[in-house]
């Protein structure tokens, strides 16, 4: 190889004049080039250069490119961090102490509420005491208030909750007054215990929420055992999703032809409507009946175990299916035949069960000649549904029935809360995730929407404004998180792009490319042939 | 005193059964050709108070909740496959209202003030209606969907003032094959299911292996004269069986030639000799089965909840056959009709029929065939493209008037968009065999309805009402252009062709009946589906040349030929090549010339 490169420049040259002889005259040199041709020759190759480039380029870029609306990533971020809210329940307890002087009771109150401050665990859970006015009326509806304090002479110490309204009665034998001076006092310290008792469970509840969340930086559960924290992973995993319209259907299944009728309406209007109508502020309900019959359950044995319930439910024959519309459904369904539950006790049978984030079944046993199921029946069956509808709305089990409800509502807000913050923040880290992905106006207002609501509803978590902005916010994000034509142009392989350009670039950029490089020369070449002119110049 | 108690639990169920009856009836009838005609009907009546209370027992909740939330005052859904061959079956059942074109075809009135509304609803209720039927109802958009002014009427009673703010909307999906999955959903929603009544002999392997069946769903609203108004919903199949292929046996199915012995001869051909040569006539075979032959099972006693007034199995079949029913039906007779015979089931009982071969009589005639004879059709119909090539088409509609007076009817087509109508074209014509031939066009066509279509967004609506005289017979025919459609709006079987639905025929005089045309296969110019990228290949192409030519005119200089500076790189090359030619002519120059002392060296070397 080296030899032939040697070699070359002899075989060139030795060849050369043997060309010359054979073939023509040596190649007359074209003339000069006139220096406008060759100013014109630069200023085609510019202009092609600069249409790519001007136009060309724009063009493809403008009609390639995806749409990214401008997303405020980093307060998104801080939403599902928790570092944009703090989570705080200001709970409004209002104390009745008529019998009590103006001064001792404030004084009481000003104990209560030390001892209160020095008990508190977890900061976000706040108590506050206030003193009623004297002689006023129960206060009804008032949503500021979470409990209202009956205190009244008695002859010992008892709290009792009231059952219709938010109302802990609490008497006290006259000797547990604190004076004056003392610096703590026996009824100081039981209305304390007893508001901590009456609260214990809704602290836990939203101190485990907050915990579970990502926003559980500076909010450490404290005092939550191993236990109580997978009873209540239990709790909430089985409560249904958040939904401001839930739809109930209730069923009645046989396995042959009769019973075919059932008072329904009637029992409904007895046992289910009348709670219903309670948790009205916090949620809207649809019902519907049917009566299915020829209905084979998926386990036929006499005794159900725990592991046939779950295969109880013959999802492919039976018609369970979800209503139409964006509620949920919950379903109640009362089989009729002489099935039992097995409970863990050998001898104890039960006769219903709750299926988490679904419903619940009842085992009705009914005389086969009998073709209709009266309300008498349908007592125990609906009884059972009522229990079962508040555990699966997520309903606290401790306390009056108004409290619960109102503690369902401060639950609820937390939890859309924590629901819409995380959503926001999966949305921010996908859009990060994702530099492909397009990100459409709509997104981007949604986005918006949501933090604005969210700013709302944690400034007023415990009311129902928090509730209905939490609620806004939820649906928002939600919305915003699964926009359809997010995902539209995620896949498109680079494989098919070449496929696509190749045919069309690479015949073009050649001789574009080819020229720029030629013009380029010829400038290094023009600069050179300048730079020793100028020298030789210089010489001279 | 507890008898008194439970005789008052007895009474008040029945008198809520009252309020809400069902009642279910399978007809059975013959048909010449060794096929039996099965239609099954079930009619379920809630009142519609306990349907606006979402109290569902008899009304399917699934289908309720779906009528409820899209709407819907009255529905009517069909599923259909196959054809039904008028000419020698006659009238259809249910004079044909019970039946739609091939495929699924859906017409319902919806509560919309706008039309816009109505559309939005029409979404909803076809979405809903694809997933409760796994029917593929959600291809039924704009384009599918029309709004027929003559061709159908309410079935129900309305009131005036609902009617008014009502809209009609008819979409048809003739490319949907009907299979066992619609009858699941459907057989779900009876009130015994399938497993005990007249529906427990319904199975989807005999049910689809029908010459021709056809489901029906209708609900509509009925108000009696006294009493509160109900919701009615009544389900119906139709189906027509081929008894000798039904009566194969499950486990060898493959047709065998029947022995010898067995053949029916046609007696009068010239060349029957009897055991030797036969000509078979196996539709003069006549019919006997058994139900649990027909159906493959047997029926399972009757569904408690039907109207016991009700007989749930009815045979259509002179008097003259004899029909064995199974231990404790009872049979029913009928003066006024005495080809028709009934039979009452006990509750918990499986129940089966058989039905002997037909007697044959003493005096050697030709056996009779125990059949019903076939009422003819009010009118029969048929259609057909014409033309020919990948541009231009026709269609041709033959519609005939066996009877002694005229037909008066609405012909009704909904055709795709890609189907352009040319209207001028349409004319209709009375062949030349007919009693009066001099009627013209205008005589036969009395109106024309016409929607044209719009590309992508709606189909044309032709409806024609049509009079026909006595024995005639009139073609109807138009053209239209074939469209060319974009690439993505070909479906993955392109070259299969596109389905057209059937045309709806209605007719007015002498009797309201139905009669659906086959729907028919459309071949577009189909391109070869490799095209885009031959196509971005191509114009590549082109403009790389046309953008090469022209650069280099614009930037190289023009010299003479002789003027042309040679290439640096082509004077290597060519050197090269000299080189190499000078080298290869050496070796042989020094080869000629040493060859006379090599060679004899070598020879000495090989005598060696």
């Amino acid at each position: 190889m080296a030899s032939g490169e040697v070699e070359q420049p002899q075989a060139s040259g030795s060849s050369a004049p043997v060309g010359s002889d054979s073939a023509s005259p040596a190649p007359a040199l074209p003339p000069p080039e006139k220096p406008s041709a060759v100013r014109q020759r630069s200023y085609v190759v510019l202009s092609f250069w600069l249409v790519v480039l001007l136009l060309g380029l724009p063009i493809w870029w403008k009609t390639t490119a995806i749409y990214r609306a401008e997303l405020p990533l980093d307060s998104m971020l801080k939403w599902a961090d928790g570092k944009a809210c703090r989570p705080v329940f200001p709970l409004q307890i209002s104390i009745q102490a008529d019998a009590l002087q103006e001064q001792e009771a404030h004084n009481l109150i000003r104990l209560t509420q030390h001892a209160l401050d020095d008990l508190n665990d977890f900061s976000g859970h706040h108590l506050r005491l206030q003193l009623a006015p004297r002689n006023a009326p129960l206060p009804k509806d008032d949503f500021r208030t979470a409990l209202t304090i009956r205190l009244q002479p008695g002859t010992g110490t008892s709290a009792s909750l009231n059952q219709e309204s938010a109302v802990l009665d609490i008497t006290y034998p006259p000797n547990y007054v604190p004076s004056l001076t003392s610096p703590s006092s026996p009824l100081a310290s039981y209305i304390t215990n007893e508001l901590r008792a009456t609260f214990a469970e809704e602290q836990s509840i939203i101190s485990y929420l907050l915990s579970t969340s990502s926003m559980s930086t500076g909010v450490r559960p404290q005092g939550l055992s191993a236990e109580a924290a997978e009873a209540l992973s239990k709790r909430t995993t089985r409560s249904l999703r958040y939904a401001p319209t839930y739809h109930l259907t209730f069923s009645l299944f046989t396995a042959n032809g009769v019973p075919n009728t059932w008072d329904i309406e009637a029992a409904l209007d007895e046992y289910i409507r009348p709670m219903l109508e309670v948790l009205r502020p916090i949620h809207n309900f649809t019902i519907d009946t049917q009566v299915q019959l020829y209905a084979v359950p998926g386990v036929q044995s006499q005794v159900l175990s725990k592991e046939h319930l779950s295969s109880f439910i013959n999802a492919a024959e039976w018609p369970l299916s979800p209503s139409i519309g964006k509620a949920p459904t919950v379903n109640f369904v009362i089989y009729v035949g002489n099935q039992t539950v097995a409970l863990d006790a050998e001898t104890e049978t039960s006769q219903s069960w709750m299926i988490p984030q679904w419903g619940t079944v009842y085992l009705l046993s009914h005389p086969d000649t009998v073709s209709h199921v009266s309300v008498e029946e349908l007592k125990q069956p609906m009884l059972t549904f009522g229990g079962h509808l508040l555990s699966l709305l997520g309903t606290p089990q401790s306390g009056s029935l108004p409290l619960r409800l109102s503690t369902l509502g401060r639950i609820r807000s937390t939890d859309l809360l924590l629901r819409a913050s995380s959503t926001l923040g999966s949305l921010a880290r996908l859009s990060l995730a994702l530099p492909s992905i397009s990100i459409p106006r709509s997104v981007a207002d949604g986005v918006s929407k949501t933090m604005h609501h969210l700013e709302l509803a944690c400034a007023d978590l415990g009311g129902p404004e928090g509730l209905m902005h939490a609620r806004i916010a939820e649906e928002e994000a939600e919305r915003a998180f699964f926009e359809k034509s997010m995902v539209g142009q995620l896949y498109f392989p680079d494989e098919h792009k070449i496929a696509v350009y190749l045919p069309l670039l690479g015949p073009v950029f050649v001789p574009l490319i080819l020229g720029l490089i030629n013009e380029i020369k010829k400038l290094v070449k023009e600069a050179k042939q300048k730079a020793l002119d100028a020298r030789s110049k210089k010489h001279q | 005193m507890r008898s008194l108690l439970s005789l008052l639990l007895l009474i008040v169920p029945s008198v809520l059964v009252s309020a809400a009856d069902y009642h279910e009836q399978l007809n059975l009838r013959p048909l010449p050709l060794s096929a039996l005609l099965a239609s099954f009907n079930f009619r379920a009546n809630t009142s519609l108070a306990d349907f606006e209370a979402h109290n569902f027992r008899l009304f399917p909740r699934s289908l309720g909740q779906i009528l409820q939330y899209a709407g819907t005052r009255e529905l009517h859904l069909r599923f259909t496959l196959g054809r039904w061959d008028a000419e020698s079956w006659g009238t259809r059942p249910w004079d044909g209202t019970r039946e739609g074109g091939t495929g699924v075809e859906l017409w319902a009135w919806l509560d919309a003030e706008t039309d816009e509304e109505a559309d939005e609803k029409w979404l909803t209720l076809t979405n809903a209606l694809s997933g409760l039927f796994c029917a593929s109802l959600n291809f039924i958009d704009g384009t599918r969907t029309i709004r027929p002014v003559l061709s159908f009427q309410p079935e129900g009673d309305h009131p005036n003032s609902t009617l008014q703010s009502t809209r009609l909307l008819h979409g048809v999906l003739p490319h949907e094959v009907v299979c066992t999955e619609n009858l699941t959903p459907f057989l779900k929603m009876l009130p015994c299911k399938g497993k005990a009544g007249i529906a427990s002999l319904l199975d989807g392997h005999k049910l689809f292996d029908a010459s021709f069946q056809s489901m029906a769903i209708d609900v509509r609203p009925i108000c009696p004269s006294e009493g509160e108004c109900v919701l009615q919903l009544e389900q119906t199949v139709d189906m027509v069986l081929d008894v000798d292929r039904s009566k194969r046996p499950h486990d060898n199915p493959i047709p065998r030639p029947p022995p010898g012995h067995d053949l029916i001869c046609d007696t009068t051909k010239p060349y029957h000799q009897p055991g030797d040569a036969c000509y078979p006539v196996d539709h003069l075979r006549g019919q006997d089965w058994t139900l649990s032959q027909i159906f493959g099972r047997t029926m399972k006693g009757t569904c408690p909840l039907t109207d016991a007034e009700v007989p749930p199995v009815c045979v259509h079949i002179p008097p003259t056959r004899d029909i064995f029913a199974s231990e404790g039906a009872h049979e029913i007779k009928y003066s006024d009709n005495d080809s028709m015979r009934c039979y009452q089931i006990n509750q918990d009982q499986e129940f089966t029929l058989i039905l002997t071969n037909a007697e044959s009589t003493a005096d050697g005639e030709a056996r009779p065939l125990g059949i019903v004879k076939p009422e003819t059709p009010v009118l029969y119909a048929e259609r057909s493209f014409t033309g020919h090539g990948q541009e231009h088409g026709g269609m041709q509609a033959i519609l005939t008037n066996p009877g002694d007076d005229p037909v008066e009817f609405v012909y009704m087509e909904s055709l795709p968009w890609f189907m352009r109508v040319y209207l001028h074209t349409l004319s209709a014509r009375i062949s030349a065999s007919s009693p009066n031939v001099n009627t013209s066009s205008a005589d036969i066509i009395k109106e024309i309805y016409y929607r044209p279509a719009l590309d992508r967004a709606r189909g044309t609506q032709l409806e024609l009402l049509v009079s026909i005289p006595p024995h005639c017979t009139v073609f109807l025919t138009y053209d239209f252009e074939k469209s060319i459609l974009r690439y993505t709006e070909y479906p993955p079987d392109a070259n299969r062709g596109f389905d057209v639905a059937a045309a709806v025929i209605t007719t007015l005089e002498p009797k309201v009946m139905n009669i659906r045309t086959t729907s028919l296969l459309l071949y577009l110019p189909t391109p070869d589906f490799s095209m885009p990228y031959n196509v971005i290949i191509f114009t590549s192409t082109t403009i790389a040349l046309a953008f090469g030519g022209l650069y280099n005119i614009l930037v190289r200089r023009m010299v003479g030929a002789n003027e042309v500076p040679r290439a640096a790189f082509k004077d290597k090359v060519l050197g090269f090549i000299e080189k190499l030619k000078k080298k290869r002519a050496a070796v042989s120059a020094a080869a000629a010339s040493a060859g006379g002392s090599v060679r004899p060296a070598v020879s000495n070397t090989e005598a060696k």
